[in-house]
């Protein structure tokens, strides 16, 4: 008996269901995920998302293998949830400026921009799709550790007291953590909309966020021009709102530290949506075909 | 359902003091037409209002018996697009990129992959599905936009250029593919280029802008049917037959070493005897066609 075989099946029409936008929107994100996380890529793409996932989670697991081998009740290294920012601030630096300008940066440079708007897709929910994805990850770096800790601690019997203080502490977590990833995400997309060439929009966001520190500082301190002067520094502005959301000042923080509470929060959620408006407002005027 | 793929009034399309659409009226009907112009006509700029990536400024625009401006991305879910200048991300494997393209045009994971690898075989590319495209020749990465725009199923196909940066050979087994696409697979395909040979050789109807309107649209075979008249190649000076048919009332014209008869069906029987009288040595006498490239010389100008 001879073997049959179809070599040529000929195009096939569809007619089957088809998804809307929404589940495009997914898709993006989910393909930008493992883009950035250099997932289905060479070796050296995985390189520096996997240093700053590892940067984020390794204090963490210390603190947990701290708190596992103490005596219940002794003091754990921390004082505050937020004093973990202060360990994962390089991760959080080293994601938004070298890693998430892949997510954008290279779908102009190699054209997919083009190919994904002439999907159902839009230019808003590209970049809706392009930040959830960004914030997914840094999400994942801002939330994961924390509630990894909260939750060992609580084993460990050495978390907050009662549900209402656990259920204030988990709170504060979450805020805080999605404050500083939609931050980031937000600074990381409005430098990155400025040009297709992903070691730009990493230097861009490099050099910004430095002289944003030195302009920021040096206008309150050095110049005395006032403490709310502080709040252009982009490195301390989100992690000092971190505090303020656990209803503590940082301490290493002046003159940030001296700046209200309702001044620091605005300036936070005033610059989000000033970098996402400005990303919006690039994407708008991107040309692709025609 | 209707015969009319796109159906444009009076779009206009500027770009600051630019004006690279004025008031451009045609229709595109199914089957495979040409978008033929000059660079800078305007070509690119109908495509993107066709798939809704830009507002017009006035007029009337319908694809698929749909408003581009107001129902974009249910529109593109029924468009596939192989742009023209784009080089694609190349660590990503042609049978990844081409399933997450239809995922985004609403097909379930399941069916993308099956479909991606079926369009993959069609386009020709069957065998190197698993290659990234960065390793691809020009040729074949073509072939993946075109894989890309298919994979999905659209009704309608816009192809930009489809043949740049391809050798001879490439092109020719490209343009036997559109020709397959709008044949074979019965998907609608509107081909962007400025080379008439390629329109010529694949398309059914075409679609001159110059200039920002539309100077020429029609079938081609009602192109080559629009002429009348003859085109007599002598092998002396054409000018002693031109004044005799002149002489005759029959218009002619001396074009180089021909001579264009026009208006008169006719007057074989008349050229044939009036070079035998005048002894001359005659090479060709045939129908004269108006060629494509005519007709894009007179809608250019």
């Amino acid at each position: 008996m001879t073997e049959a075989r179809i070599h040529d099946r000929g195009y096939m029409a569809y007619d089957g269901p088809r998804h809307g936008p929404g589940r495009a929107m997914a898709n993006l994100s989910y393909h930008t995920v493992q883009r950035v996380l250099g997932l289905k890529r060479s070796n050296w793409q995985k390189v520096l998302p996997a240093i700053a996932l590892l940067i984020s989670f390794i204090p963490a697991i210390v603190f947990i293998g701290i708190a596992a081998f103490l005596p219940r009740g002794d003091e754990l290294g921390l004082e505050s949830s937020a004093d973990y920012y202060g360990f994962i601030t390089g991760a959080l630096f080293l994601f938004a400026a070298f890693v998430a300008p892949e997510a954008v940066c290279t779908d102009r440079r190699s054209g997919m921009l083009g190919l994904y708007l002439a999907s159902p897709l839009s230019r808003d929910t590209y970049l809706v799709a392009k930040a959830a994805a960004i914030a997914a990850v840094l999400g994942t770096m801002t939330l994961g550790p924390p509630i990894l800790m909260l939750i060992a601690y609580t084993l460990a019997d050495a978390g907050p007291d009662g549900v209402t203080g656990w259920l204030t502490e988990l709170g504060r977590i979450l805020a805080s953590g999605t404050a500083l990833a939609v931050f980031w995400t937000a600074l990381s997309l409005a430098v990155s909309s400025l040009t297709a060439r992903r070691s730009l929009a990493s230097v861009g966001i490099f050099v910004g966020l430095l002289a944003s520190s030195a302009v920021g500082d040096g206008l309150a301190e050095g110049a005395q021009m006032g403490d709310s002067y502080a709040l252009f520094n982009l490195i301390g502005l989100p992690f000092e709102a971190v505090y303020r959301i656990f209803g503590e000042v940082n301490g290493e923080g002046p003159p940030i530290g001296d700046v209200d509470t309702w001044a620091i929060f605005a300036a936070l959620v005033g610059l989000i949506a000033a970098f996402g408006a400005f990303a919006r407002w690039r994407y708008q005027r991107i040309e692709v075909a025609g | 359902m209707s015969d009319i793929v796109i159906s444009a009034r009076g779009v206009q399309k500027s770009y600051g003091s630019n004006h690279v659409l004025q008031g451009l009226n045609c229709e595109v009907g199914k089957g495979i037409t040409g978008l033929l112009g000059p660079n800078g006509a305007g070509k690119s700029t109908f495509m993107g209002l066709v798939l809704g990536l830009r507002p017009r400024q006035g007029g009337e625009l319908n694809v698929l018996g749909v408003d581009p401006d107001r129902s974009g991305p249910e529109l593109r879910t029924r468009l596939g697009y192989a742009p023209e200048h784009h080089d694609l991300p190349g660590d990503v494997q042609a049978a990844d990129l081409v399933r997450h393209i239809a995922q985004l045009h609403g097909l379930p994971r399941r069916v993308a992959t099956e479909r991606a690898s079926n369009a993959l075989w069609q386009v020709g590319l069957g065998e190197e599905r698993f290659r990234p495209i960065g390793t691809m020749s020009t040729g074949q990465r073509q072939r993946v936009k075109m894989a890309q725009a298919l994979a999905h199923d659209p009704d309608l196909l816009l192809l930009d250029e489809p043949t740049d940066g391809l050798d001879p050979v490439q092109r020719d087994d490209m343009l036997a593919l559109i020709r397959r696409v709008g044949s074979e697979f019965g998907i609608d395909i509107l081909l962007s280029s400025h080379l008439l040979e390629e329109v010529e050789r694949v398309c059914d109807s075409v679609v001159i802008l110059a200039n920002g309107m539309v100077g020429h649209s029609g079938t081609l075979q009602d192109l080559g049917a629009a002429a009348s008249g003859f085109k007599v190649e002598l092998d002396s000076d054409p000018e002693p037959l031109a004044a005799a048919l002149v002489a005759r009332g029959v218009a002619a014209a001396v074009d180089g070493h021909s001579l264009i008869v026009s208006g008169v069906d006719s007057a074989s029987d008349l050229i044939r005897d009036l070079v035998a009288d005048l002894g001359l040595g005659l090479r060709r006498l045939e129908p004269r066609r108006t060629t494509l490239e005519d007709v894009f010389i007179e809608a250019s100008q």
